[in-house]
C-alpha cells in the first residue's frame, strides 16, 4: 500500500488492519506520534490525515491508502520552528512532552484552517479530546491561542 | 541569581516540540522482542502447577520466565533501609493481588507474545481476599499468608509507627470540646501518558544495556542486579527521559523481567504495558483510613490530638512503610499541637501494591489534618482561617518529632492565602508574624513546648554552618 508522510511516498507492505499508528512507529521510524492509549482515549497518536487530525491509533492501514500523512517531524526544525511549534516553546506548554506531539498537530489544523480570530473556548473544544497528565492546560492553551491567532512570528527560537 | 525571575528556554523545549525527544518506546534496536506478562486473574490464590509447555512450542516464541528462572527472587524494595524482603519478582507458591506478574515471555512480536501467554496453563486454589483495611487486621478478617500476617511489624521495636508526646490524657480532661473525624483518601493511579516501559539490550561484552522510564535509576538498577546476583558494572542504564511518572515510575516495574529475557533470548526485549495494564496492575497511591480526635478549648486552642491511620501496603510491603513515617512526621500539619499520640498501621490487603505518588504520604494526611481543623471552626463556630493562624507553627515551636522551628511559613503562607481571596480577617490575626510566642500567643499549653529562646538559631547555625 502506498501512503505519503510528511511529503516522502512511501510502499508499506502489511496487514491492512495493522494500525497508522503502528506503521508509522514500527515500518516507518516515525516516532513523534505516542502510542499513549491506543483506545484513541489520549490524543498522543494524532495526525494530520489529508489535513485532518485523526487518532493513528485507530485508523486502519487500508483507509489511508493514497492518503497524505502530516506528523510533528515534517512541521518545522530546531532551527527554524514553525508557528505552532514556536509557541509551544515560547510558552513552555510542554511539560513532560510526551503529549505534545498530539496537541501540536491539532493545533497545527486550525492554524491551516485559518480562522485567526479564533476564541479560546474554540480553542479549549478543538483540544478537549487531548489529555495532559501534568495539568499544563493552561499554557498549552495560551499557545495554541497565540499561534492561531498568529501572535508568535516562526523562526529560530530565543 | 540570574535565573530567578528571567524566562529561560527549557533545557528539553526544542525537542519536545519538534517531535525529537526519544522515550524509550521510540529506541529502535534490530531484532527487539516484546513481552507479555500472565498475570493473576486472582485477588489471592494457591498456585498449584504452572505449565509452560504449549506456550514455548509457539513459532516465534523466544524466552519464558517464571519464578524457577530469577536467581533471586523475593526482594524487598527497602531492604536498604532494613526493611526485610517480601516480595517475589514472579509468584511462587501463591499470588497475592490481581494482576500479580507470574510468568513471562519474549516473542517476534506483541500478538504472538499474548498468544503465548493466553497458552501458559496455571492452576488455582481461589481463596477468600482481604480487600478493606477497615477489617483487615479484625481476628476474624480470614488468613492473610503474608509472612508478616496482617501488619506489617518493622518499626523498631514496635509494630506500627507511634509518635507519643507530652500528657494526652491531661489534655482531654482540661478539653471544652473533642472533635472527631473520620477521613479515607482513595487509592490513586498515577495514570503517566507514558505507560511502564523498558528495552533490554544484551550487548557482545556480556553486559546489558537498560533503557528505561524510571524515575530512580541507581534505584532501579539495584533491583535489577539484585534479582540478578550480577554486579552493578554489568548493567548500563539509560534513562532520564520520562513520559510523566508521579511517583508511579519510582517502582522498578518491567526491568527486571526483560532483562531475565534477554539474557535467555539473546536478543533485546522490550515491554510497554498497555494502558489496561497501566490501571489494573501498576502501583497506585495508597488508600488510608484515618481517625482524628482534637482536645480544643472554646476560643480555638488545640491542646491535644489523638490519631490512627490504616495505610494499605496492597499484597506486599514496597515503599508503605516509609510512606507511613513520613505521614507520622506530618501528622499535625502546620500547626502546633503539644500534648500528640499517633498510631500508623501498614496492613496488607489483596490489592495492588501502594507506592508513591506526589508528597508521599504526606497528601493524605494534610487532607485529613486540613478538613478536620475546618471542622473543629464549623464546630467552634470560629473563622476557620483564624483558627489556623492562632495553632500556626511560630519560630521556636517543637514539631511532634521535637524538631525546633527556625523559620516556619504557616503565618505568611496563610495570609497571602487569605488576601488572593479576599478573606476577611479581624485585625489581631491580620497583623499575626512568625515570631516566637509572647503574651496571649503563648497560653500555659504552649509554654513547655517551646525551645528556650535562641535555641532555634543554634540549631539553625549547627546544622547549616552559617550565620543568619
Amino acid at each position: 500500500m502506498r501512503l505519503t508522510v510528511n511529503g516522502t511516498e512511501h510502499e508499506v507492505v502489511a496487514p491492512p488492519l495493522t494500525t497508522l499508528l503502528h506503521v508509522l512507529r514500527e515500518e516507518l521510524f516515525v516516532t513523534s506520534p505516542k502510542a499513549g492509549c491506543q483506545q484513541g482515549g489520549c490524543g498522543a497518536c494524532t495526525v494530520l490525515v489529508d489535513g485532518e487530525p485523526r487518532r493513528a491509533c485507530l485508523i486502519p492501514l487500508a483507509a489511508v491508502e493514497g492518503a497524505a500523512i502530516a506528523t510533528v517531524e515534517g512541521l518545522g526544525e530546531a532551527d527554524e520552528l514553525s508557528g505552532v511549534q514556536a509557541a509551544f516553546h515560547e510558552h513552555y506548554a510542554a511539560q513532560c512532552g510526551f503529549c505534545t506531539s498530539g496537541f501540536v498537530m491539532a493545533a497545527q489544523a486550525l492554524v491551516v484552517r485559518g480562522d485567526g480570530a479564533i476564541e479560546r473556548e474554540e480553542v479549549i473544544e478543538a483540544l478537549s479530546g487531548h489529555l495532559c497528565r501534568c495539568t499544563g492546560y493552561v499554557k498549552i492553551v495560551d499557545a495554541v491561542t497565540a499561534a492561531v491567532r498568529s501572535e508568535v512570528t516562526t523562526g529560530s527560537p530565543a | 541569581m540570574k535565573a530567578v525571575g528571567a524566562r529561560l528556554p527549557r533545557y528539553d523545549g526544542i525537542a519536545h516540540v519538534t517531535g525529537r525527544t526519544q522515550y524509550v518506546d521510540d529506541v529502535r534496536v534490530h531484532g527487539t522482542l516484546w513481552c507479555k506478562a500472565l498475570r493473576s486473574p486472582h485477588h489471592s490464590a494457591l498456585i498449584l502447577s504452572i505449565d509452560t509447555t504449549k506456550a514455548r512450542a509457539l513459532p516465534g516464541v523466544h524466552a519464558i520466565v517464571t519464578h524457577e528462572d530469577v536467581p533471586h527472587n523475593v526482594y524487598g524494595h527497602l531492604e536498604g533501609l532494613g526493611v526485610p524482603a517480601d516480595e517475589p519478582l514472579l509468584a511462587e507458591g501463591d499470588v497475592r493481588w490481581k494482576g500479580q506478574p507470574i510468568a513471562a515471555v519474549a516473542a517476534e512480536s506483541e500478538e504472538i507474545a499474548q498468544a503465548a501467554v493466553d497458552a501458559i496453563e496455571v492452576r488455582f486454589e481461589q481463596r477468600e481476599p482481604i480487600l478493606d483495611i477497615r477489617t483487615a487486621a479484625d481476628p476474624d478478617a480470614g488468613e492473610h499468608f503474608h509472612q508478616w500476617g496482617a501488619i506489617y511489624p518493622h518499626f523498631g521495636p514496635h509494630n506500627h509507627r507511634r509518635v507519643r508526646k507530652g500528657d494526652v490524657e491531661a489534655a482531654f480532661d482540661a478539653a471544652d470540646v473533642i472533635v472527631e473525624g473520620v477521613y479515607r483518601p482513595q487509592a490513586i493511579e498515577h495514570c503517566p501518558l507514558e505507560t511502564q516501559v523498558s528495552l533490554v539490550v544484551p550487548e557482545p561484552s556480556g553486559r546489558l544495556t537498560i533503557y528505561s522510564c524510571t524515575q530512580a535509576m541507581y534505584f532501579s538498577m539495584g533491583v535489577v542486579a539484585a534479582h540478578l546476583e550480577w554486579p552493578l558494572n554489568k548493567l548500563k542504564f539509560v534513562g532520564g527521559t520520562v513520559g510523566g511518572g508521579f511517583g508511579g515510575k519510582v517502582d522498578t516495574a518491567t526491568e527486571t523481567i526483560c532483562a531475565l529475557l534477554a539474557i535467555q533470548a539473546r536478543r533485546p526485549v522490550k515491554w510497554r504495558f498497555t494502558r489496561e495494564e497501566e490501571f489494573l496492575t501498576s502501583s497506585t497511591r495508597a488508600p488510608w483510613h484515618i481517625e482524628i480526635r482534637d482536645a480544643v478549648t472554646k476560643d480555638g486552642w488545640i491542646l491535644g490530638r489523638r490519631m490512627l491511620t490504616l495505610h494499605d501496603a496492597g499484597g506486599y510491603a514496597r515503599f508503605s512503610p516509609y510512606g507511613l513515617t513520613k505521614h507520622a512526621f506530618h501528622h499535625t500539619g502546620a500547626y502546633t499541637i503539644p500534648n500528640l499520640r499517633f498510631d500508623g498501621f501498614v496492613l496488607f490487603t489483596n490489592r495492588v501494591p501502594t507506592t508513591a505518588m506526589r508528597g508521599f504520604g504526606v497528601t493524605s494526611v494534610s487532607l485529613a489534618t486540613e478538613l478536620h481543623l475546618s471542622r473543629v471552626a464549623e464546630q467552634l463556630g470560629m473563622n476557620p482561617l483564624e483558627l489556623r493562624l492562632k495553632n500556626a507553627n511560630r519560630v521556636g515551636d517543637t514539631t511532634g518529632n521535637r524538631v525546633v522551628m527556625h523559620d516556619p511559613s504557616t503565618v505568611v503562607v496563610t495570609l497571602a492565602a487569605a488576601d488572593a481571596a479576599g478573606y476577611e480577617l479581624g485585625e489581631d490575626y491580620r497583623a499575626m508574624t512568625s515570631e516566637r510566642r509572647s503574651g496571649d500567643l503563648l497560653p500555659e499549653h504552649l509554654v513547655a513546648q517551646q525551645a528556650p529562646d535562641g535555641e532555634h538559631l543554634a540549631t539553625y547555625r549547627a546544622t547549616n554552618g552559617g550565620a543568619r
